[in-house]
């Protein structure tokens, strides 16, 4: 196991207990009130004294040269207060942030050539957004078309005038190399079978109501940007736009403001606040500008992994799994924002919940005529749980032996743990069989079976899926940067700090240092420091950071926040404890040794009456200073700041013999659809659907439950409709949501079932692990299980995605051609 | 959005005179179609003439073994009404399928069928129950109302007031739907009355029509098997992301059955 690396040893302080008071209550979201009442305050809430507005002119080409820009019209409309053209906008500002390396120069608004249909092409600040959109109009410009690149394929090979970024050469491809984790080789040589397919997996992504959007002001007396907008990550790297801005990065402040729903984009929102930024220096006032819906379908950070796999998966004829083999071309638009981040997060699980002894993914990522790429639940992480678990169905069907069975005898077994895949990721912890074990009962997979030898009889098609997959969590740094040829950004942090301070009368006040993006913080901080200081969590307030006030925070994103900001407040609380202890042990003159704080007071152990309240001791923590010992430590009030680490990650082998532990929280979930398809239209009800979840401790199951739930509906989107569709002359097709198909209520099941289990991590406080991930990540493979074993008896194969009822109906119509 | 002068007329009589009045006016109904396409910059007027508050032009009665809606009468009303629910279910099935339920308590009939999107349900409704829509001028059967994508028989500034449906011995409705808007992929409205059939489709082409061997088999045996074996050609039908012409002729043979089921289920 030595070239798999090595497992640190656990830093947990807070073990999982059985008499927990309020982690694992299903309390109601603290957010809610003020949301529900429409008092949250988004970012197109924020208005300024004297703020413009912004619009963007985007380009209707998928690759051309721009010629000409003329200006003069739209700058002559009254009313109109700035029209900035690439050439101005790169006379104060440099290319955007980027992982890449080499880097991928992103410029804010075009330069001398457009990549994507959408990319901005020039800018205009206006008394309101109508005159900035009448402004648009206004502007001439001539395009010099250049050939489209959109088939990734294509892009391989790619030469000449079709080159996005010609600087990086006369090649398309971005990126090209193969990472191999064991004895691949030998592995396949003692394989009995290999199974081969191609997996096509389409482009689509996050689709919050809210889009991006930020409010930008210019302070030219101090020289100083504020910036405020609905993005995370703000304050680990927040000081890249003040790069990007050519100003001192304590010359912006990041204000923070409510995502309206994120789904995993908005995780380092780049160019929306540039823009406004440099508008907002350039008239000297604040600027507003809201994406509206085109500008977000076509131009935003939402666009998610568009990848063909050719797989090979090795295995004996006894069913024991090998080792596994992928070619990925992964289509990553016209820029590379996170590098190819989403292909270090896709090997932290890409054998899945199973023995597989070795691993090569020799992977292409391709530049291409489309909107970047940018960050969606699951983050890569969901590819490859679709391909090993489509895989082992495959394996299955070949050996002619169940697919749960198959499934069962490979399980990494309860007592394997903690796990090193070849890859060098660790799996913390797990209890495979439990999971599926309960996801059958919940299932009722017997009576279904029945259902459908019925309903076969009566000429309908009901099929039931199954899928076991991993639901890693809580990222590391190290995701970004291990697959780069050069050395770039290596960092190896991904901490999340928070201030908690009690106010004098004992009222709890925590900071968070990472934004609230759309799911529920503030509860999970809340219920936490709730249970450190036995006190309500109505005796709580959070707010959020600035980057001025902020500490060392990564931020949501990766199923990591819960983890993270629980680990804090352990940090934080025990500090506050501690003090409390030290105060009440003078104050009562008892040994510390003897004092317990329970029920929001200090107590002596056996005495009863003898103890203080939180609200005593912060008094006395406030404006009793001279009744305390006279130590230079011991200040006054009572407070704490505390920045937790990532609780366990390595980092990767300088020979690449396996790449550290990197993603190690890991969950798992079983996803067992029941759907009927109806072979005349093509079109696929759910008639029951489990899901079982296994994300360690749960603080929250109610809240736990809405992700599992609302990102299994986000799972069927991607199964069956979801797309960003391009042209071959690279046009989006599906820009609205008219033809961008998300599932509505009647797309979804009438209920999900949700069942948990419980393996706590041995790695972090309580035992806690991420899951705002898991629904999208089991879902998709379940589903074209379930589709599958519906169409079985007309040999129907699934093997790329959506399958909305066009597309369906004729993968049917083929195989009834065959069969006829 | 283009800048336009918004009025909000409350009877019949003004709002034709604003429609008069103005180079480049254009009569608001439920807005479910033009207010988008105007609020994407794709369509403008100098006046929008609103007839929402002309109570005259909404309702619903029985008489003379028809069943009359008013123009600007919602579709959530024609889903529930007791009258089209009695006499054509199927009318009440049509309306209950469209768009979603703020869509059905904005949208009305005569917009619908004044708009004539070649996905909307109603003109199908309207032609597959031979009705007759009654306008501010004349009565125009449903068989001479629709004329192309978006084309009508209306003449400049005329307004329909009401649709008069005649009572069938049976109808049916059967749609696919794009799941995001509910416009049908393709739907068919069928009907028999007095021996004869009608089948109209909506979805397949630039507007509704009728499949006229279909309605021949089914004059013949009002029975889903009758149309075994007609296929619908797929040259000329409409092709889009949701569905290409193979599909959708295929579909129309779908529909088509699942709409006389369902007539026969009624």
């Amino acid at each position: 196991m030595s070239d798999r690396g090595h497992i640190p040893e656990s830093r947990q302080r807070e073990a999982p207990r059985a008499d927990l008071k309020w982690i694992g209550r299903s309390m109601k979201r603290v957010e809610d009130p003020r949301l529900l009442v429409g008092k949250g305050i988004y970012t197109d809430d924020v208005n300024l004294p004297e703020m413009a507005h912004a619009a963007v002119l985007r380009s209707p080409h998928a690759h051309a040269r721009i010629v000409s820009i003329d200006v003069s019209r739209a700058a002559a409309l009254p009313g109109v207060l700035c029209v900035m053209t690439g050439a101005d906008a790169a006379k104060v500002c440099d290319p955007l942030p980027t992982w890449a390396s080499p880097p991928v120069l992103q410029p804010v608004i075009a330069d001398d050539r457009v990549r994507h249909v959408g990319e901005a092409v020039a800018a205009v600040a206006a008394e309101d957004r109508y005159i900035a959109e009448d402004a648009c109009e206004l502007i001439e410009v001539e395009y010099e078309p250049l050939p489209p690149v959109v088939d990734p394929e294509e892009a391989l090979t790619s030469t000449g005038d079709a080159v996005l970024h010609p600087e990086r050469g006369d090649t398309n491809i971005a990126l090209e190399r193969t990472l191999s984790f064991g004895p691949v080789e030998e592995d396949f040589a003692a394989a009995d079978l290999v199974i081969e397919r191609r997996f096509r997996w389409p482009r689509s992504g996050g689709q919050p109501l809210e889009t991006v959007g930020a409010v930008a002001s210019f302070d030219e007396g101090a020289g100083r940007f504020t910036i405020q907008c609905n993005t995370s990550m703000y304050n680990y790297c927040g000081w890249m736009i003040a790069s990007t801005l050519r100003v001192a990065p304590h010359k912006l402040n990041i204000v923070p403001t409510l995502a309206g729903g994120s789904f995993g984009s908005k995780m380092f929102v780049h160019k929306v606040p540039v823009l406004a930024a440099v508008l907002a220096r350039a008239v000297g006032r604040p600027v507003k500008f809201m994406e509206d819906r085109i500008d977000n379908t076509t131009s935003c950070d939402n666009h998610a992994s568009d990848r063909v796999y050719y797989a090979k998966l090795a295995l004996k004829r006894d069913g024991t799994l090998l080792s596994l083999k992928t070619r990925i071309i992964d289509d990553y638009g016209a820029f590379l924002q996170f590098g190819v981040g989403q292909h270090g997060n896709a090997l932290s699980q890409c054998v899945g919940p199973y023995r597989i002894n070795s691993v090569e993914v020799d992977l292409a990522a391709v530049l291409t005529n489309k909107c970047q790429q940018g960050a969606y639940r699951g983050f890569g992480s969901e590819v490859a749980n679709f391909v090993i678990e489509r895989l082992v169905d495959a394996a299955a069907d070949e050996l002619g032996v169940d697919r749960i069975a198959l499934r069962r005898q490979n399980f990494i077994r309860p007592d394997q743990f903690p796990y090193l895949i070849p890859t060098g990721n660790m799996y913390d912890s797990g209890n495979y069989q439990a999971v599926l074990d309960e996801t059958l009962k919940l299932a009722d997979l017997e009576h279904w079976r029945a259902q459908q030898t019925e309903a076969r009889k009566a000429g309908r098609y009901i099929g039931i899926g199954v899928a076991t997959c991993q639901e890693r969590s809580v990222f590391s740094a190290t995701e970004f940067w291990m697959w780069n040829l050069e050395q770039g950004v290596e960092w190896t942090s991904s901490p999340d700090g928070v201030s908690v301070k009690i106010d004098p009368t004992g009222k709890a006040f925590v900071t968070l240092h990472s934004p609230f993006w759309g799911n529920s913080p503030e509860t999970v901080a809340a219920q936490v420091l709730a249970e450190q200081l036995t006190i309500d969590p109505a005796d709580i307030e959070i707010t959020y950071s600035d980057t001025d006030q902020g500490l060392n925070s990564t931020g949501p994103g990766g199923s990591r926040f819960t983890v993270m900001v629980t680990g804090a407040i352990v940090g934080a609380a025990s500090q506050i404890r501690e003090k409390m202890l030290r105060i009440a042990a003078h104050l009562m003159e008892a040994d510390v040794r003897d004092l317990a704080l329970e029920d929001g007071a200090v107590h002596v152990k056996g005495v009863p009456d003898m103890k203080m309240s939180i609200a005593e001791l912060a008094d006395k923590a406030h404006y009793y200073r001279l009744s305390m010992p006279d130590d230079l430590d011991l200040t006054s009030g009572l407070d704490a700041t505390y920045v937790y680490d990532h609780p366990v990650t390595t980092l990767p082998d300088p020979d690449e013999r396996h790449m550290g532990i990197f993603y190690p929280i890991m969950g798992h979930s079983c996803h067992i659809p029941v759907v009927e398809v109806d072979v005349e239209t093509g079109q696929v009800h759910f008639l029951h659907y489990a899901a079982v979840h296994d994300c360690g401790t749960m603080v929250n199951p109610m809240t736990l439950e809405g992700h599992i739930r609302g990102g299994t509906v986000n799972g069927i989107g991607t199964a069956l409709f979801e797309e960003f569709a391009y042209d071959e002359a690279g046009q989006l097709t599906t820009a609205l949501w008219t033809d961008y198909l998300i599932p509505t209520i009647k797309e979804a099941p009438a209920d999900i079932v949700v069942g948990h289990v419980e393996t706590p991590s041995p790695f972090t406080e309580y035992g806690v692990k991420g899951g705002g991930e898991g629904g999208r990540m089991g879902g998709p493979p379940a589903i074209a299980a379930a589709i599958e074993d519906a169409l079985k008896p007309l040999g129907v194969t699934i093997d790329s995605l959506p399958l909305p009822p066009s597309r369906l109906r004729a993968l049917i119509r083929k195989a009834q051609g065959r069969a006829a | 959005m283009y800048p336009f002068t918004y009025h909000r007329p409350d009877s019949l009589d003004e709002a034709r005179a604003r429609l008069a009045a103005s180079e480049d006016g254009r009569p608001l109904a439920g807005g479910m179609s033009l207010m988008p396409t105007m609020r994407f910059r794709l369509a403008s007027c100098a006046d929008l003439v609103d007839l929402n508050a002309i109570e005259e032009l909404a309702g619903i009665e029985r008489r003379n073994g028809q069943i009359r809606i008013g123009a600007m009468t919602r579709h959530a009303a024609v889903a529930a009404s007791p009258e089209v629910g009695e006499a054509i279910p199927a009318l009440a099935a049509l309306a209950a399928s469209i768009g979603d339920v703020q869509v059905r308590n904005r949208g009305t009939i005569g917009g619908s069928i004044c708009f004539a999107d070649p996905a909307a349900d109603y003109p199908a409704g309207v032609l597959g129950l031979g009705a007759t829509v009654n306008t501010d001028r004349r009565a125009v059967a449903a068989d001479d109302f629709f004329t192309g994508l978006y084309e009508t028989a209306l003449e400049d500034g005329e307004l329909v007031t009401s649709v008069d449906f005649p009572i069938p011995e049976r109808a049916g409705w059967a749609k696919l739907g794009n799941q995001a808007s509910r416009f049908a992929v393709v739907a068919v409205m069928v009907s028999l009355a007095g021996g004869a059939a009608r089948v109209a489709v909506t979805g397949a082409r630039t507007h509704v029509f009728r499949a006229a061997e279909m309605e021949a088999a089914l004059a013949a045996n009002f029975a889903a098997e009758a149309l075994d074996g007609i296929a619908m050609p797929s040259e000329g039908l409409n092709e889009d992301l949701h569905a290409d012409r193979d599909y959708r002729a295929h579909l129309v043979g779908v529909m088509a059955k699942r709409a006389v089921r369902d007539a026969l289920a009624r």
